[in-house]
């Protein structure tokens, strides 16, 4: 519960705009480290400090929840090369959301493209498009886009049309069908779209890329506890993505190196999700000289 | 035509005494299955919509099929009644009335459908407090109702020289006064004159002028429900026309099969005559070729094509699992013999008409269903790679509440017809004296009338403040070594450069790690040795994107030898890539929260013109009331 809870920098409670850095963590440079405990975070006066104060429950504002963290633009890549299927990272997201048996916020598909192919798993949060379809159909706005990135759900707006479900193409939406039992740690929070809970009935919900993680600078849930550092997160505007183990990586080189992609490119959607091919790759991508293949990542488990 | 009955008032009126036995059975029946749909649909807001058969991949279900059905039946109304009257067939008149009614019915029932589908319907009146003009449910919300205000409209301007008939026929018989009062007020004041036919035959060829385009909007927009999402099966150019034909297909066979029942029920046989059938039925023909022809058109392009979701969503479809045995079922006894029986003249018959028909309309609901759920069964990423096989049928709950949105459309038409003539007294009439209508319907004349479309309105979001600099401190775990970081030019390069000290000594030969803090971790720059003045180099990363500010904080960490191991210094230095930040306005595009102008200005016009209409038709009310109190 220490990850969730605020810095109390009183910066948070004033729109959560002015806590632009995210508070920089100090991890541990280079190789694993044990996971930090002591969070560095910054002062109106531009000090850094230790924050390890007992952090409250502050419920942002709606106009801060609809602006987004200013200057950031959340990312997020999956290496399908080192991905190997065990679901962590969705029992983790399953857990910290508090998300009912009958659905998952992120999926984890055994995917095969041919019957030649080699088979591969294919983690599947919410794309967080660019150009999100779910977004264009929504009747009341209940469902935005902010400007770091993030798609959210007001669930306290939201009609439950399903419109947004239906025009998702990676069926990535999912319905409070019924009434709801929330965990009384979910009501004790209180409702905020950052965070989805405590759930309403009658309304579509979705991954939310940990919000509210993201702005006080911690990976979300399903990258925190990924095992195989398959799964990245950071932010396009610092071109840097960090793992489970605190490794932090250029993107672009990253994505250069890795011949990553983008799911369905050709449904315009622009996704904020990058994929790493399931493979290694040592030959050269095109217009590059030689062999560019670096010690990227080291691949444990490959595709089973 | 064939010469009909001069005693047509009688006879018309006839249909409004009191009911006999069946009669009454048939109402009972009808409010019991609505009285058991209310039921359910209480449970359903009690429960939530987990009481249907609907879940995460089939997210729409009869509720949806409903309503497009019904929209698409409503088509009735505007064809026979508007392109015949615009056209000036005369065949059309004892038709008219039942067509209308049934737009107006289906228009209800369709509506309430949507409702019913509704997580949260508490909170409809969100659509008008935050609608958004880019979603196509607003389209839908705008256009139905447009259309539902000007059938309504239309039925009742049709309607009013019936109503001086009602009020007489009704005091004569001694009916209940508040009847009568009903039919008077209703009436305006009209009577036979020149003026008042002038007047009302303006409004009336308004109203058919304008219904038509409405009309062909409204199924055009509930199409693009589907039409404009990414799913196979759905993203489709020709769905606009094909549920616009397939809703004046279903809506003329809804009118044949009201007509029959109504001929039966309420004796009309020597108004409506197999001559009026058999008209129907040709244009009934000719639809349904129609209909055939663009299903064609969609599948077999799919089919051809061959992609892979396509494929997947075909063979379910029409393959050998699935829905293929009900497709090709649908395509047999929906289009193959309906078309047969009405194919040739000679055998068209009332009841092969009547067949065809009622076949067409319960082929039309499965049409709809084998639009709305199979798509929802192929997705892109299949449900099976995650061993999820989506399945639908209706639940209990559905089923009861599906066919209580028939009975209760059935009921609206039984009770409309118990007070008002169900076959208009005055166009019958004077399509048995042959007469015809003097004033001819003159253009409609916009009015100064404008509605105004409330549009939802963003607030501008202003950006927050700017970002705290990043002030740099250093920590020395061992007083005696000292790291200090600068940023300096060598050799036209911008440089990083750490200088290690020993108790004030350059320390030689140690091992600096550069890093860059990132949001999540530390992004190493590269590592150096320290030359003989302690100093060691990393290029600085200008290209690097670093916030809006371009300034990120640096670290360096001497980590060899032993002795000066673990001493650190972090520092910020600007001079980074600083990234254009997002301007607090979100673009006008189709997923922001501001519409794109050209899709307000479109609506906006749109509706001026047609509300002008609706005020003009109003208008010519007015003076026609104003007319008989003058004189």
């Amino acid at each position: 519960m220490q990850r969730r809870q605020f810095l109390k920098t009183g910066l948070v409670a004033a729109g959560g705009a002015a806590l632009g850095t995210g508070a920089a963590e100090a991890l541990p440079i280079a190789d694993a480290g044990p996971a930090p405990t002591a969070t560095l975070a910054l002062t109106p006066d531009g000090d850094l400090v230790v924050a390890s104060a007992p952090r409250g429950k502050t419920i942002p504002t709606s106009e801060a929840v609809r602006r987004g963290v200013p200057g950031r633009r959340w990312v997020m890549v999956i290496d399908l090369a080192a991905c190997d299927g065990c679901g962590k990272c969705s029992q983790a997201c399953t857990k910290s959301h508090f998300i009912p048996a009958d659905r998952e916020y992120l999926r984890v598909f055994k995917m095969q493209d041919s019957s030649e192919t080699s088979p591969y798993w294919f983690p599947r949060p919410c794309f967080h498009c660019d150009n999100p379809p779910c977004t264009r159909v929504c009747p009341v706005g209940a469902t935005f886009k902010r400007q770091d990135g993030i798609v959210l759900i007001d669930n306290e707006r939201c009609i439950g049309c399903r419109f947004c479900m239906a025009a998702c193409p990676y069926s990535v939406r999912v319905f409070n069908w019924g009434r709801p039992s929330n965990a009384p740690e979910a009501e004790a929070r209180g409702y905020s779209p950052e965070w989805g809970y405590p759930r309403r009935v009658g309304t579509a919900e979705k991954c939310d890329f940990c919000a509210d993680m993201a702005k006080d600078g911690h990976l979300p849930h399903c990258v925190a506890k990924c095992p195989m550092e398959a799964m990245w997160f950071g932010d396009e505007n610092e071109d840097a993505v960090t793992s489970s183990k605190g490794t932090t990586m250029r993107l672009s080189k990253l994505l250069r190196d890795r011949a990553g992609f983008r799911f369905m490119e050709e449904l315009g959607t622009k996704p904020r999700v990058y994929y790493l091919p399931p493979d290694k790759r040592h030959s050269a991508a095109p217009g590059e000289p030689g062999a560019v293949h670096a010690e990227t990542t080291q691949h444990e488990g490959g595709p089973r | 035509m064939t010469a009909m009955p001069l005693q047509v008032e009688p006879d018309l009126l006839a249909t409004l005494e009191p009911l006999g036995r069946p009669g009454r059975r048939w109402i009972a029946l009808l409010l019991a299955v609505c009285a058991a749909a209310l039921i359910a649909w209480v449970y359903q807001l009690r429960f939530g919509l987990e009481v249907t058969a609907m879940r995460n991949y089939v997210s729409w279900g009869v509720y949806m099929t409903n309503f497009v059905f019904f929209i698409g039946i409503s088509h009735a109304g505007t064809l026979i009644s508007a392109i015949l009257r615009v056209t000036d067939a005369g065949w059309r008149r004892p038709i008219t009335r039942m067509a209308e009614a049934i737009t107006v019915f289906a228009l209800l029932v369709g509506a309430s459908m949507v409702m019913i589908d509704m997580g949260r319907p508490d909170r409809l009146f969100n659509v008008i407090i935050h609608g958004r003009m880019q979603s196509p449910i607003l389209w839908d919300l705008v256009s139905v109702t447009t259309y539902l205000t000007g059938s309504f409209l239309y039925l009742y301007v049709a309607m009013i020289p019936d109503m001086p008939i009602l009020a007489k026929a009704a005091r004569a018989r001694g009916r209940s006064p508040r009847l009568v009062r009903l039919y008077e007020i209703l009436s305006l004041g009209y009577r036979e004159s020149p003026e008042h036919r002038r007047r009302l035959g303006r409004a009336l060829g308004a109203m058919a002028v304008i219904i038509i385009p409405v009309a062909i909007s409204v199924h055009t927009v509930v199409s693009w429900v589907f039409g404009m999402t990414l799913r196979p099966g759905w993203h489709s150019t020709i769905f606009g026309p094909y549920f616009v034909i397939g809703a004046i297909f279903s809506g003329t066979a809804a009118i044949i099969t009201a007509m029959a029942l109504f001929r039966r029920g309420y004796h009309l046989e020597a108004y409506l005559l197999p001559d009026h059938f058999r008209k129907l039925a040709k244009l009934l023909l000719a639809l349904s070729l129609l209909y055939g022809y663009f299903t064609l058109s969609e599948y077999l392009t799919t089919w051809y094509g061959g992609m892979e979701t396509d494929r997947r969503l075909l063979e379910l479809l029409a393959g050998q699992t699935g829905f293929g045995a009900s497709f090709w079922l649908w395509a047999l006894f929906g289009l193959g013999v309906p078309i047969a029986l009405l194919l040739f003249p000679g055998r068209r018959s009332l009841t092969s008409i009547v067949t065809a028909s009622v076949l067409i309309n319960i082929g039309m609901w499965w049409k709809r269903y084998l639009i709305v759920v199979p798509t929802l069964e192929t997705p892109f990423i299949s449900p099976g790679a995650a061993d999820i096989t989506p399945s639908y049928f209706p639940s209990l709950v559905e089923i009861t509440i599906t066919a209580g949105a028939f009975a209760a459309f059935l009921l609206l038409f039984t009770l409309f017809s118990r007070i008002f003539p169900i076959l208009s007294i005055w166009e019958t009439e004077e399509d048995a004296l042959e007469a015809h209508a003097t004033a001819a319907p003159t253009a409609p004349v916009p009015e100064s009338r404008i509605l105004p479309a409330s549009l939802a309105v963003i607030v501008a979001i202003g950006l927050g403040a700017l970002l705290p600099l990043a002030s740099a401190r250093a920590q020395t775990s061992k007083p005696a070594v000292t790291v200090g970081l600068k940023r300096t030019m060598e050799d036209k390069q911008e440089m990083l450069v750490a200088t290690v000290m020993a108790d004030g000594k350059p320390v030689t030969g140690a091992t600096v790690l550069f890093s860059v803090q990132r949001s999540f971790g530390t992004l190493m720059l590269g590592e150096d040795q320290t030359l003989d003045d302690g100093t060691a180099a990393v290029a600085f990363p200008a290209g690097m994107p670093s916030g809006v500010k371009g300034d990120p904080m640096f670290r360096a960490v001497v980590r060899a030898p032993d002795a000066v191991a673990g001493t650190e210094v972090t520092m910020t230095f600007p001079g980074a890539m600083a990234v254009r930040p997002w301007t607090a306005e979100a673009p006008a595009a189709l997923w922001s929260s501001r519409p794109p102008l050209a899709i307000v200005a479109t609506i906006v016009t749109l509706l001026l013109i047609v509300w002008s209409t609706y005020g003009f038709v109003v208008a010519q009310l007015v003076e026609l009331s104003h007319l008989t109190r003058k004189g």
